[in-house]
């Protein structure tokens, strides 16, 4: 595969002509083991790309990037997160500060966990009603889990 | 220091970027090395590095490394005739140390007596106090109610801090600017530091409102010999953890340098305290204006002790080996100097735009830069599996230079070249850390990250085209990496995570 075909690939993301793009979109030299050489702008640098499960990282210049079928869900995604609380690791749920039916407001800590010797206030990604609680003081949740669902 | 080895055989009680870094003293001093590892450390890095290693218990620190019992056993089944503790875990749990005396084997840090002097807030401010040393107001109340806070926070004058009397790391600590915020903030102090250190009884200090965290690192021996080895500035911090560091502070004059080493080394004297600790003090304003105060002393080697090495020229694992083995320190005071600059980074596995918050997952790709200037203290390396039970500290980028300027490009160069994948980590936050007018300009104390939080964690996207041909290419291959997918924690949403 040649520099020419990976500018190719890059043109869905970016919606414009394959022409045009064949013309502006960096041309991409993989070198093996994840190194590859990037030339774009009349400058060309060293970048590092690796697949993990269905998202590429991608280490340019010092930034890191992630791309994929997660990372590219964009709204729809955010509008996912914004009705579910989970836990973002292994912890303990230290107290529960609301009950189904309640309001909250987008900020306000609804259960605080206690994980790495830390407290950790989970808060509400938006304002809304609390449609279900899924934890209880004392119980010790999984990365991931569910604790709070709003309508 | 000696050619000769002190010990036979050494166990690291410790994991990570520390247990590797003290496997390679005792490799260079001729020792054997034994580690120790929980379930969840199995075939981590500092397993490999050292002569043997020994299974300890569950993943839970409780359970292995922070097991008297456990960590004993393996020092015993080993045959190890010294335990060097590393930071954190049991390294200032006087216990252990008794413990260790009592097996015959010789714990690698200061006496019980003098780590139970200097580990408690309260006996320690006495001790400093006692040196002539300038303390900040505060009070330890025998009556831990809170109306007997208040009266105290009263008397020393608001704001205040509560502290939690054991324990350290930043962890149960809380501000509290007015009375009526008293209540809550010590309930939640109190909390944390039941939770962390198995001991709820609280401190108050005066809130300095720029303080800068100035240390001392601190050397003695068994001959009553005591020295210091200048000083580390770590301004650099969040919820009080440490993220930046380096060595000379750009606040001390020389002759407020002067002032603050004589200092560091009464208390040490007047503890009797042997070995490797820091004494940290609070400075207020900067040059001759400068007013410091004592903070507290660690009684350990820190995390941030590689700036001391690479501007001070001594080997600071090594000295711990050689003063527990019974050697002299060979210097006087004034043979020790500053020479150049260091500037430390602490990389974590962490999510700055997410209140930082700790990730777990594997590490898919990870090539530190090999740069004349430059030394990287890791404890991964690619393909190692980074988990949720212990410290998030994945590694450490040491950058030295003749001028502090010199350091700071060097660090930066380096942190450009150093790629890290599969996990979320704070090199994008270093970076404009780095670049920051305020850092440039060596004008920093305690609260910078969080004043100008928004400058530091706000996303720039400058090589998005470049970024999207390397993942595009990275479609047309194979799946790279161990071929496990990295655990994604469940926040993941953004492209742009630099």
């Amino acid at each position: 595969m040649g520099p020419g075909d990976a500018a190719w690939v890059a043109n869905p993301a970016t919606e414009t002509s394959a022409v045009d793009s064949a013309r502006r979109a960096p041309r991409v030299t993989p070198l093996g083991q994840g190194r590859f050489v990037v030339e774009g702008d009349r400058r060309w640098g060293e970048a590092f790309g690796v697949r993990v499960g269905g998202v590429a990282w991608v280490f340019v210049d010092g930034e890191v990037w992630t791309f994929g079928a997660d990372a590219e869900r964009g709204a729809d995604a955010e509008e996912g997160s914004q009705d579910t609380l989970m836990a973002p690791m292994p912890a303990r749920v230290l107290k529960v500060a609301i009950h189904a039916g309640q309001m909250v407001a987008a900020g306000e800590a609804l259960v605080t966990l206690e994980a790495m010797k830390m407290e950790l206030p989970m808060r509400a990604p938006r304002n809304g009603t609390v449609k279900a609680v899924s934890c209880q003081t004392g119980q010790m949740v999984a990365a991931g889990e569910v604790l709070v669902e709003l309508e | 220091m000696s050619t000769r080895p002190a010990f036979r055989r050494i166990l690291i009680a410790n994991r990570g970027e520390i247990a590797v870094r003290v496997a390679r003293a005792c490799a260079e001093m001729g020792i054997e090395s034994v580690a120790v590892y929980s379930d969840a450390d199995a075939g981590a890095l500092h397993t490999t590095v050292t002569t043997q290693a020994l299974r300890i218990g569950p993943a839970a620190a409780v359970e292995s490394y922070l097991s008297i019992d456990a960590v004993l056993a393996a020092a015993q089944a080993a045959g190890a005739d010294a335990v060097h503790p590393g930071y954190g875990f049991l390294s200032e749990n006087a216990e252990f140390a008794a413990a260790c005396a009592r097996a015959g084997i010789t714990f690698i840090g200061p006496s019980p007596k003098a780590m139970a002097l200097v580990g408690s807030k309260t006996t320690a401010r006495a001790v400093a106090q006692g040196a002539g040393v300038p303390v900040i107001p505060g009070e330890a109340p025998t009556d831990q109610s809170d109306e007997a806070l208040l009266r105290a926070a009263h008397r020393v004058g608001f704001p205040v801090l509560l502290k939690p009397s054991e324990g350290g790391g930043g962890i149960g600590m809380k501000a509290v600017t007015t009375a009526d915020a008293l209540p809550a903030a010590a309930a939640q102090a109190r909390r944390e530091a039941q939770a962390a250190f198995g001991n709820a009884s609280l401190y108050l200090e005066r809130l300095i409102e720029r303080p800068r965290h100035v240390e001392f690192q601190i050397l003695g021996d068994h001959h009553g010999q005591v020295r210091h080895l200048f000083e580390r500035e770590c301004s650099v911090q969040r919820r009080h953890q440490k993220v930046v560091e380096e060595t000379p502070s750009p606040a001390l004059s020389p002759a407020l340098r002067a002032r603050m080493g004589d200092a560091a080394v009464a208390v040490a004297r007047a503890a009797h305290y042997t070995g490797a600790g820091t004494v940290e003090f609070l400075v207020d304003g900067t040059g001759e204006a400068a007013r410091f105060y004592f903070l507290e002393v660690n009684a350990r080697l820190q995390v941030e002790h590689p700036i001391t090495e690479e501007v001070v020229g001594v080997d600071l694992a090594r000295a711990q080996i050689d003063v527990a083995a019974g050697l002299a320190l060979p210097w006087a005071q004034d043979a020790l100097s500053q020479r150049g600059h260091a500037i430390e980074l602490r990389i974590y596995a962490e999510d700055p735009a997410r209140q930082y918050l700790p990730q777990a997952g594997r590490i898919a790709l990870y090539r530190p830069p090999s740069l004349p200037g430059v030394r990287i203290d890791s404890g991964v390396s690619e393909g190692s599996d980074v988990s949720v039970h212990y410290d998030p500290l994945l590694a450490k980028l040491i950058a030295r230079g003749e001028s502090r300027e010199a350091a700071r490009r060097r660090a930066l160069v380096a942190l450009r070249a150093f790629p890290i994948l599969g996990i979320r980590t704070n090199t994008g936050l270093l970076r404009r850390i780095l670049t920051h007018p305020r850092f440039i300009a060596g004008d920093l104390d305690t609260h910078f990250l969080e004043s100008e939080r928004d400058a530091l964690v706000e996303e720039v996207d400058a090589r998005e085209a470049e970024a999207r041909a390397v993942a595009a290419g990275l479609g047309q291959q194979a799946e790279a990496g161990p071929g496990q997918p990295g655990r994604m924690d469940p926040w993941d949403r953004v492209t742009l995570r630099g």
